[in-house]
C-alpha cells in the first residue's frame, strides 16, 4: 500500500516536470504518431499488391499490428529508465541517490519515470484494433477478449523482465544498452502473424524469445478460434511471472556490483 | 581555403575507428531486422497472385531481397550523421559561440566531417560489406550481370549518387539542427527526420510500391536520391539516361537545400543567447 501511495508521488512529480517543457513533449508524440503512420503506410503499400499473406487479410495483419503496439506501449510508459540504466547511469555511477533510499532500487526505477509518449502508441493501436476489428466482422467471445486483454497486460510485463534482465547486465559490464537494444528489436517480430516465420523462428518466437506467444497467438484465437482461450491466458500469464520473477532476482543480484563515482 | 577543414576531416575518421563496438552490435541487430525483412517478402511474394516468382510493381522476389540489403549497407556506410546532435548540443553548452568568432564556417566543418567519415567507413566497412553483399547476391543469382563493363560503368554512377546522398543527408540533418534553437525536443526532431527520411527514400519499401501520384511527386523530392536511387543505379534498374537524370536532380537539391539552410541558419543564429562565456 505505502508503495502504491509512494509510486503516485514519484510519478506525478515524473510528470509535472515533463510538462515544463509543454512544447517537446507535443514534439515528440507528433514524431510518434508519425512514425506509426509512416509504418503502417508502408505496410498497407505492400499488402495492397497481393490478395493475402499467407491467407491473413489487410484487415488481419491491421489487426496483428495494431495489438502488437499495445503490450510495448504499456511497457514504454512504465519502465523507460531502464534504457537509461543500461547506456548510461550505471556507467556514470550516477545512482548512489537509489541506494540510500530505504526502497528498492529497482522499485524507484519504474517510479522515476512515466513515459507519456506510449499513450501515442496506446491511441494507434486500439484505433487499429477498432478499424481493422468492424472490417473483420469478428465473432468476438468473452474468452477472446479475455486473452487479448492477458497478452497485452501480462505481454508487457515480459517485455519489462527481458528489459530488467538486460539492463542489470549493466552493473556488471557497466554499459549493456546495445545489447538490450539487440532483444529489444525483436519485438518487431511480433507485429506480423508468425505463421509467415520458418519454423525455427517461430519456435523461437514462442518459447525462447515469447514475443510471438502473446501477440500471434491471442489475435489468432480471436480471429480463428486456433487455441483455448483460458488455457493461452494461463501459458502468458505463467511465462509472465515466471520471467519476472527471474528478472527481479537478476536485478538484485547484479545491483550489488554497483560502484559509485565516489564524488 | 580548404585546408583549414582537413582536422575535422581526420577527426571524424578517427571517431569511427573508435566505436568498432557500436558497429558490433549494429551488424547484430541489423541482421536480424534484415532477415525479419525478408521473412516478411518471402511470405508476401509466396502470397502473391502469380506465385514466388512473380513481379510486384517491377521488383521480383530475388530484387527485393537484393535492394533490401544493399539499401541497408548503403546506409550503414554512407549516413554517419551526428550533425543533429552537435548542433544542439553546441546550443545547449552554448559552444556555438566559439565557432561564430573562428574563422571557419559552421557549415563547412560539418561537411568537412562528414566527408571524413564517408571516406573511412567506406574503406573500413564499405569495401568488405559491399564485396561480400554483391558477392552472395550474384553468386546466388539474385543479381543478374549481363555485361560487365556495364556493372564497373554503374558502380561508378553509384558512387557519384552515393556522395551525394550523403551530402543531401547532411544538410537535411543540418537544418534539423537548426531548428534546435527554436525547440529543445532535439529527440523529437530526430526521430521526425529518421522517419521522413525511411520513408520518402524508399528504405521501408521501394517507392514503386506507393500510388502513382504520390510516387510521382516523391520521386522528383529530394529524399528519393538518398536511399533507393543509389542503390537503384547499383542494381543497375536504371539504365545511363535514368541514372544520369537522378544525379542531377539530386545535385539540385543539393544546391536549393544549402541555400535554404544558409537562409535558415541567418535567422536562427539572431536568437541564440548565450550565457557567459
Amino acid at each position: 500500500m505505502r508503495y502504491i501511495k509512494l509510486y503516485f508521488t514519484c510519478i506525478k512529480r515524473s510528470i509535472l516536470s515533463r510538462l515544463d517543457y509543454k512544447h517537446d513533449a507535443i514534439i515528440s508524440i507528433l514524431s510518434f504518431l508519425f512514425s506509426n503512420a509512416c509504418s503502417l503506410c508502408a505496410l498497407y503499400f505492400i499488402l495492397q499488391a497481393i490478395p493475402t499473406l499467407k491467407g491473413y487479410s489487410i484487415a488481419e495483419v491491421g489487426f496483428f499490428y495494431g495489438f502488437s503496439m499495445l503490450p510495448i506501449a504499456i511497457d514504454h510508459l512504465f519502465s523507460d529508465e531502464f534504457w537509461l540504466v543500461a547506456y548510461r547511469r550505471v556507467q556514470l555511477g550516477d545512482m548512489d541517490m537509489h541506494f540510500l533510499r530505504p526502497v528498492p532500487v529497482i522499485f524507484q526505477m519504474f517510479a522515476q519515470t512515466f513515459q507519456p509518449d506510449g499513450f501515442g502508441e496506446v491511441i494507434v493501436g486500439i484505433a487499429m484494433i477498432i478499424v481493422c476489428g468492424i472490417n473483420l466482422h469478428v465473432t468476438v467471445s468473452f474468452g477472446a477478449i479475455f486473452v487479448l486483454v492477458i497478452g497485452a497486460v501480462f505481454g508487457a510485463i515480459i517485455i519489462t523482465s527481458f528489459k530488467i534482465i538486460f539492463s542489470a547486465l549493466a552493473f556488471i559490464f557497466k554499459r549493456s544498452g546495445p545489447l538490450l537494444q539487440i532483444i529489444y528489436n525483436f519485438t518487431s517480430y511480433a507485429k506480423y502473424p508468425i505463421a509467415i516465420y520458418p519454423k525455427v523462428i517461430r519456435i523461437i518466437l514462442i518459447f525462447v524469445l515469447p514475443f510471438g506467444l502473446f501477440v500471434s497467438l491471442p489475435v489468432d484465437t480471436l480471429l480463428y478460434g486456433t487455441y483455448n482461450p483460458y488455457l493461452l491466458s494461463l501459458c502468458i500469464i505463467g511465462a509472465a511471472i515466471v520471467l519476472f520473477a527471474l528478472a527481479v532476482l537478476i536485478w538484485t543480484r547484479c545491483e550489488r556490483h554497483y560502484e559509485s563515482t565516489g564524488s | 581555403m580548404l585546408k583549414k577543414y582537413k582536422p575535422f576531416l581526420r577527426a571524424s575518421a578517427m571517431d569511427v575507428m573508435a566505436y568498432k563496438f557500436n558497429i558490433l552490435v549494429w551488424v547484430i541487430v541489423t541482421l536480424f531486422e534484415v532477415a525479419c525483412l525478408v521473412f516478411l517478402w518471402f511470405a508476401v511474394y509466396q502470397s502473391s497472385e502469380g506465385g514466388i516468382d512473380a513481379s510486384i510493381n517491377g521488383f521480383t522476389y530475388k530484387e527485393m531481397i537484393a535492394y533490401v540489403v544493399l539499401t541497408t549497407i548503403f546506409g550503414f556506410v554512407t549516413f554517419n550523421n551526428d550533425t543533429l546532435w552537435i548542433i544542439n548540443n553546441d546550443i545547449r553548452k552554448g559552444t556555438i559561440g566559439n565557432y561564430l568568432i573562428k574563422p571557419i564556417s559552421y557549415r563547412g566543418k560539418f561537411v568537412a566531417s562528414n566527408i571524413g567519415a564517408l571516406l573511412i567507413m567506406t574503406l573500413i566497412f564499405g569495401i568488405p560489406l559491399y564485396s561480400i553483399g554483391l558477392g552472395v547476391l550474384i553468386g546466388i543469382g539474385f543479381l543478374p550481370i549481363v555485361s560487365v563493363w556495364e556493372f564497373i560503368a554503374h558502380i561508378g554512377l553509384f558512387l557519384v549518387a552515393g556522395v551525394l546522398a550523403c551530402l543531401i543527408n547532411d544538410t537535411i540533418a543540418y537544418i534539423f539542427g537548426i531548428l534546435c534553437f527554436y525547440t529543445t525536443s532535439a529527440w523529437g526532431l530526430n526521430s521526425l527526420k529518421t522517419t521522413i527520411i525511411a520513408f520518402l527514400s524508399g528504405t521501408l519499401l521501394p517507392l514503386a510500391f506507393f500510388p502513382p501520384i504520390f510516387r510521382d511527386i516523391v520521386g522528383y523530392m529530394p529524399f528519393a536520391g538518398l536511399s533507393q536511387n543509389p542503390v537503384l543505379i547499383l542494381m543497375m534498374k536504371y539504365d545511363y539516361f535514368e541514372s544520369a537524370k537522378v544525379i542531377l536532380i539530386a545535385l539540385a537539391w543539393l544546391v536549393i537545400l544549402e541555400l535554404f539552410s544558409k537562409l535558415l541558419f541567418c535567422h536562427a543564429i539572431k536568437k541564440v543567447t548565450v550565457q557567459g562565456g
